[in-house]
């Protein structure tokens, strides 16, 4: 008798729970944030995608905050990911399927991707031309991502642009200033960074040597672009070959660390105090802030070039699109152009993403309030946001490819040839044709 | 009578049908739906048929990254899958020993690895032998090495690396099959060649060997299998890098479909498929040499 009332049990279980799943999506609203929420069905309520409860999270929640004062009701969905590539699946898989009802209302994603989103999954989304917003108070540069045939696809949120940090004190350590390191050519950086690494044992810069981001950064801050305007590859050029042979020379001469991937990068070289300088997007500032022992030992100033002028670049900013699946879209423009488009809570909206996740504007009238222009302790009291703000506006636009993380990882490779011995013309040559072959489908 | 029997069978096919459906749906719809991808180019919104159709299937041995893949796996499965596999029988044999004392404590130490999942083995490993990690440590204080070495920055080590590792994992799996084999060989068998007079190393190669073989050819099938299949270790433990240098063949397919944003499903198909092809020759291999009985 107790057996078969155990087995009843068990059977019982078996189907409470095998039915679980049809019954959990009765009562969506009770439970809507661990549902995997899609576009919004209610009026005032968007959902959004993001990652890095660190810097992105912060800045929505902001915007959030912000647009209530105009719309009392209006929620805002953040469904955070774990990370960017997450977010980037999503669009690829929804896009892939042509099933766009798993989409969000807003998506969070990098820069380079929405050429090649548009591109491919014409449909999978809502462009801007209804947003009531001022363009003209954003860089270049910056919309020159998110805009695909003069159509606006995004609203930008993070600037990308590169700061070069470094540490005064070391740098004064081996007599030189953060004007000395200003506006310089590779060469004398170069010089400079041996003597940093003989004194010190501090290495001047490192980076990720799987995902390089380097030869890119440097290759803007010349103007230059490893494609040319038509689409086409352009590896083997003199001023992309100039550039790697700074970057191999750099890491023969214990300049630059080549980390073996970013988790080194962050970890080990940034956090775990191994240099003197860190060259990337601004969203590297809250990594550099992790050594609380070096508090007010570092400055920002821009880039060094290879005729010696002050270098701009930016690198892995991010943008807000609003995808097809949206129900409201007015409401998700009106939320968009009156937060980080520039409207009446830009200014609210970036202040709070600036002091509670460091994320900086990319809407230059933003970046005059008062927050940007206060001094920061740990860069030793410089006002280091509205310089970035004003180094954002000197980023030259250049060529775009939806081939920009392939061209990156292969000239990363030929990069790590290199410094083990093989022929810079080869490998440059080898990895033009691998790229042009991968572009060939 | 006749009406009982068709009862039965019926009954039979009531039961196998709603495995057969979900196996059908789930399983081999959607592989033809990947022959079919496999034979198409173009954005993955709007995939176009190829011309010609086998385009795809010719253009990956132009590939120069995709044959690199393909060295890089047979290099892991032509080191790794004979040292392990002998590494398994012969602890298989010790374990196996009746006078063992802990036999069970020094089985599952051996057999523990399994239990870990793959991506945080990988992980382990990589935090091991990085170049700050516990091995340089180590190493460098036993006067081994005078300065901490980049294990996984150089292109040798790191696919010593991979190998180590795979050893570490999938030795104790393959030994269990050993022994369950071993397990089915009667005592008696052994006695008799001790009366005759034959030593260690003949018993085990004229009648551990002979008597395991069905084991041994399951164990090197599943071993190719899984080799070939290899992407855990090579994404986690170095991303392929450096260089490209440790990139398996489905890390690569990854990296043409969803791993770089390129979305190109239909040449990742049909590399896919190129594989399956491989899986299915090897192992029909495999069986054919071990097959003895004509």
């Amino acid at each position: 008798m107790k057996k078969k009332l155990l087995s009843l049990m068990l059977a019982g279980a078996l189907a409470v729970t095998a039915f679980a799943g049809c019954g959990g999506s009765g009562d969506t609203t009770s439970d809507s944030s661990s549902d995997s929420a899609t576009a919004s069905e209610d009026e005032n309520t968007l959902t959004v995608y993001a990652w890095d409860a660190n810097f992105n999270i912060p800045a929505l929640k902001a915007a959030e905050a912000a647009y209530k004062e105009k719309n009392p009701d209006f929620v805002l969905n953040i469904e955070e990911q774990s990370q960017s590539s997450d977010v980037e699946d999503a669009v690829t898989l929804a896009g892939s399927s042509g099933d766009y009802s798993t989409l969000p209302d807003i998506v969070l994603f990098q820069d380079h991707y929405i050429q090649k989103y548009v591109a491919d999954y014409p449909d999978a989304w809502n462009n801007m031309d209804g947003a009531d917003i001022d363009w003209s108070d954003f860089g270049a540069e910056k919309l020159s991502y998110s805009t695909v045939d003069g159509t606006h696809y995004g609203v930008p949120v993070d600037n990308g642009t590169v700061i070069f940090a470094y540490r005064v004190d070391i740098l004064e350590e081996c007599g030189y200033t953060i004007d000395d390191v200003t506006g310089i050519t590779w060469d004398r950086f170069i010089e400079i960074g041996k003597e940093v690494y003989a004194k010190t044992g501090k290495y001047l810069l490192s980076m990720d040597g799987d995902g390089n981001d380097l030869p890119y950064m440097m290759l803007q801050a010349e103007g230059a672009s490893q494609f040319n305007e038509d689409g086409t590859p352009n590896l083997t050029s003199d001023t992309v070959k100039d550039i790697i042979e700074v970057i191999t020379t750099m890491s023969k001469e214990n300049v630059l660390y080549l980390a073996n991937d970013w988790s080194d990068y962050t970890d080990q070289t940034i956090m775990g105090d191994m240099v003197a300088g860190v060259m990337n997007g601004n969203w590297i500032i809250p990594t550099i802030e992790q050594v609380e022992a070096n508090s007010g030992k570092w400055e920002i100033t821009s880039m060094p070039t290879l005729s010696g002028e002050e270098g701009y670049a930016s690198n892995g900013g991010s943008s807000l699109y609003i995808t097809s699946n949206c129900k409201n879209v007015e409401l998700a423009q009106d939320f968009l152009a009156y937060t980080f488009g520039g409207g009446d809570g830009a200014v609210a909206t970036y202040d709070a993403a600036l002091t509670d996740g460091g994320v900086i504007t990319c809407c230059l009238s933003a970046g005059e309030s008062e927050v940007y222009q206060q001094g920061v302790a740990y860069f030793n009291d410089q006002a280091i946001y509205s310089k970035i703000v004003e180094m954002g506006g000197n980023v030259k636009t250049v060529t775009q490819s939806d081939y920009h993380y392939p061209a990156r990882s292969l000239v990363a490779a030929a990069i790590i040839n290199i410094n083990s011995g093989a022929d810079l013309d080869s490998e440059l040559a080898g990895a033009q044709e691998q790229l042009e072959f991968e572009m060939g489908q | 009578m006749k009406t009982i029997k068709r009862k039965q069978q019926l009954a039979g096919w009531g039961f196998l049908l709603p495995a057969s459906l979900l196996i059908v749906i789930m399983s081999f719809y959607p592989i033809l739906q990947a022959i079919f991808m496999s034979l198409k180019t173009g954005s993955s919104a709007n995939m176009q048929w190829a011309n010609p159709l086998t385009y795809n299937y010719t253009r990956m041995f132009k590939d120069a990254l995709f044959l690199r893949s393909v060295g890089n796996t047979f290099l892991y499965l032509i080191i790794q899958v004979p040292i392990m596999l002998i590494l398994a029988i012969l602890l298989a044999q010790l374990l196996n020993n009746k006078d063992l004392k802990f036999k069970g404590l020094f089985r599952t130490m051996v057999f523990l690895p399994c239990a870990t999942a793959l991506v945080s083995y990988a992980l382990i490993f990589k935090s091991l032998f990085a170049t700050q990690g516990l091995m340089n440590t180590i190493l460098v204080n036993l006067g081994i090495f005078e300065t901490n070495y980049n294990f996984l920055g150089n292109t040798n080590s790191a696919k010593a690396i991979i190998i180590i590792a795979l050893l570490w994992r999938w030795t104790g799996y393959n030994m269990v099959f050993y022994l369950a084999g071993l397990q089915n060989i009667e005592y008696s068998v052994y006695e008799a060649a001790k009366i005759d007079g034959a030593n260690a190393w003949k018993t085990f190669w004229f009648i551990t060997v002979p008597l395991l073989k069905p084991t041994i050819i399951m164990t090197v099938i599943m071993s190719i299998n899984g080799t070939l299949q290899l992407f855990d270790e090579s994404v986690n433990l170095t991303s392929g890098g450096p260089a490209n240098s440790t990139i398996t063949m489905s890390h690569y397919i990854w990296n043409n479909s969803l791993g770089q944003g390129v979305a190109n499903f239909g040449y990742a198909s049909a590399m896919a498929f190129f594989i399956f092809v491989l899986v299915a020759i090897l192992s029909g291999i495999s069986m054919k040499v071990g097959d003895k009985r004509d």
